[in-house]
């Protein structure tokens, strides 16, 4: 499996479009959109499959703070003659405060049948649960905050 | 592959055993194609206030200036001069089921509106071409104060209800259909269910184009006071005809505090319709609105039933199936706005593509600064049952506050081979095996449709999927 990954930490754009070519091909991306600062962050992901056989993932994970705007504009995308392709496009993004925003667009464009394609979004703040569990143990709510953020992006950070 | 089949042209019988047209006759008949005289015209006939007038005149400039969508279905087939804006049938609205002509029964007949329903449904208002011949209403509902008339009824009788929401859900300018819709309309239901009053049985309409390049353009305004309930059934099955009909209508809902309303559409409209439909509800405090919307028949269907959040704790909901098959393309979906604290929505979207037919799933769930506390949760399922059909997902979801839960899922697949595979072990036979994924596949969205669509949708998966496996 190849992996590719990238990291959004400054407003700006990242466009990618990942092809599937060849057949057999797995590949991987994983992205992180890190909104630390005022401004918009753009992320367009395509994940094209053009051939049988191939198996696709896309996983974005962003954290939106300090009035950032997130947008994740993911597409999977499979052609007439990508028989026995497989994938699968996830976009999970936390927003920590009410002054950021997000738009999440997962979108599929399937021309064949005998495929696996889905995706997932969701979009929320942080979980009080884990929140009440880490301050339970002495742990104050910024450093708590700061252990779930990281937590949530081990997934696709992590080499 | 076979030639190109042209959609214009009529499929078999079988393949659409709704299909039929009857004689009946026209009192007015508007010339093709759409002029302001004849937006005058239309106004002057049915005796509107000058008010109504003034409406349908800037709605048809803003009709003028207006561009067509391009972001869905290919619109461009449709000849606009080549519609007629409005037909008046010869018998005005019957007042008994013994006053309604004998071809008009038969097409009830044919379409099969059970006897026994007529008898229990608390007021069936049947749609024949562009007005209302027949109509009844329980005197159970009148004395509960509820008013279930034709919507041109609706505005002789109470013009200041109308005026007073008319055109408030959707503007005029909402979208180039919606003006058009707004110039011209005729017919449609207008229901006012009064405070705390829980309607109980359905109320049920039932359209039908009838005339060849017939437009349709029914406008309905339902309005449901604070506490109250009430149920509305649409259902539309259009005879065939060879040449492309439109259909571009209104739905407008007021949902007030605590009250809860569900609209539910089956629409198996010929397959040379254009089905273009605008449909909104406001949902205030604590108040419930809940659209199911069956997609079965047309050419294109462009629909995306909304609901506006606008009290705090509302909820709204929308559940939906999709068949597009040879030459269909359901462009369908949902929208969502999430405008006041602790608002919930659901979308439930189920579609399924044979033979070349295309179904979209185009949805919206947008989340603005103040809704904390709003939840919503989209799923799409797609199920594509061979390799020349095809499906699309275009979800946009928008927050804009952080104290919130959005959850959106969608997958895309065919016929489990190890479903198949069970089933078939069973010793049941490919085909009805087929049938029965596919029906189960539709069921948590049919459950929720009235019984005798229900039934018609059944009975239509088993039709189309006859001779499909091999």
């Amino acid at each position: 499996m190849i992996t590719q990954r990238f990291k959004l930490d400054k407003p700006g754009e990242i466009d990618l479009v990942v092809p599937f070519l060849t057949s057999f091909e797995e590949k991987e991306v994983l992205g992180v959109i890190s909104a630390t600062e005022p401004g918009d962050y753009k992320v367009r992901v395509v994940a094209d499959h053009r051939v049988p056989n191939t198996f696709g993932r896309v996983v974005i994970k962003g954290v939106a703070a300090n009035g950032a705007r997130v947008t994740v504009d993911g597409m999977v995308k499979i052609g007439k003659d990508a028989r026995k392709t497989d994938s699968f496009l996830e976009m999970r993004l936390l927003l920590l405060d009410k002054q950021s925003s997000a738009v999440a667009e997962p979108k599929l464009e399937i021309e064949n049948n005998d495929v696996r394609a889905s995706h997932a979004a969701t979009v929320g703040k942080i979980d009080e649960d884990q929140l009440f569990y880490l301050s339970s143990r002495g742990i104050d709510e910024p450093d708590a905050k700061k252990i779930i953020v990281e937590g949530f992006l081990k997934e696709v950070t992590e080499e | 592959m076979s030639k190109k089949t042209d959609n214009q042209t009529l499929p078999e019988d079988k393949l659409y055993p709704l299909g039929h047209t009857d004689d009946v006759e026209y009192s007015f008949t508007a010339e093709k194609g759409l002029t302001e005289g004849l937006v005058r015209k239309i106004s002057s006939l049915k005796n509107e206030p000058e008010w109504m007038l003034e409406i349908r005149l800037k709605a048809y400039k803003k009709y003028l200036e207006m561009k067509m969508p391009t972001w869905g279905g290919d619109l461009s087939p449709i000849d606009f001069d080549d519609i007629r804006y409005y037909i008046k049938p010869k018998n005005q609205e019957a007042k008994t089921w013994a006053d309604v002509p004998e071809a008009i029964k038969n097409t009830f007949e044919k379409i099969g509106v059970p006897e026994a329903e007529r008898e229990l449904l608390a007021g069936v208002k049947s749609q024949y071409d562009s007005e209302v011949v027949y109509g009844s209403l329980k005197k159970a509902l009148s004395e509960k104060g509820v008013i279930f008339l034709s919507m041109d009824e609706g505005l002789r009788e109470y013009p200041e209800i109308v005026k007073e929401h008319f055109g408030k859900v959707i503007p005029m300018g909402d979208n180039k259909l919606a003006a058009l819709n707004t110039a011209v309309w005729s017919g449609g239901s207008f229901v006012y269910v009064p405070k705390n009053v829980d309607v109980g049985l359905p109320l049920q309409a039932y359209f039908r184009i009838n005339t060849e390049r017939a437009g349709q353009f029914e406008r309905t305004l339902i309005i449901a006071e604070e506490g109250s309930k009430m149920h509305y059934i649409e259902g539309c099955s259009a005879p065939s005809f060879s040449s492309a009909s439109l259909h571009a209508a209104v739905v407008e809902i007021y949902v007030k505090k605590n009250a809860k309303v569900q609209y539910s559409t089956v629409q198996n409209w010929f397959k040379n319709v254009y089905n273009l439909v605008t449909k909104r509800a406001r949902v205030m405090e604590n108040a419930e609105m809940r659209w199911v919307d069956g997609n079965l028949g047309s050419h294109l269907t462009m629909k995306y039933p909304s609901c506006i959040l606008a009290g705090r704790k509302a909820h709204g909901e929308v559940l939906s199936i999709a068949w597009a098959g040879e030459g269909q393309h359901q462009d369908t979906g949902a929208k969502m706005i999430h405008l006041a604290p602790e608002t919930t929505s659901q979308i439930i979207s189920k579609s399924i593509s044979k033979n070349g037919g295309r179904a979209t799933y185009r949805g919206m769930v947008h989340m603005v600064p103040g809704a904390w506390g709003a939840r919503s949760k989209v799923v799409c399922d797609a199920l594509i049952l061979d390799e020349k059909s095809r499906s699309d997902t275009y979800p946009v979801n928008k927050i804009q506050e952080n104290d919130v839960v959005l959850e959106h899922e969608a997958t895309v697949s065919r016929i489990g081979e190890e479903q198949l595979l069970y089933l078939m072990s069973r010793g049941i036979g490919a085909e009805e095996a087929s049938t029965m994924i596919v029906n189960g596949f539709m069921e948590p969205v049919v459950k929720e449709i009235p019984l005798e669509y229900a039934v018609e949708m059944n009975r239509l998966v088993g039709l189309e999927m006859e001779g499909s496996v091999g």
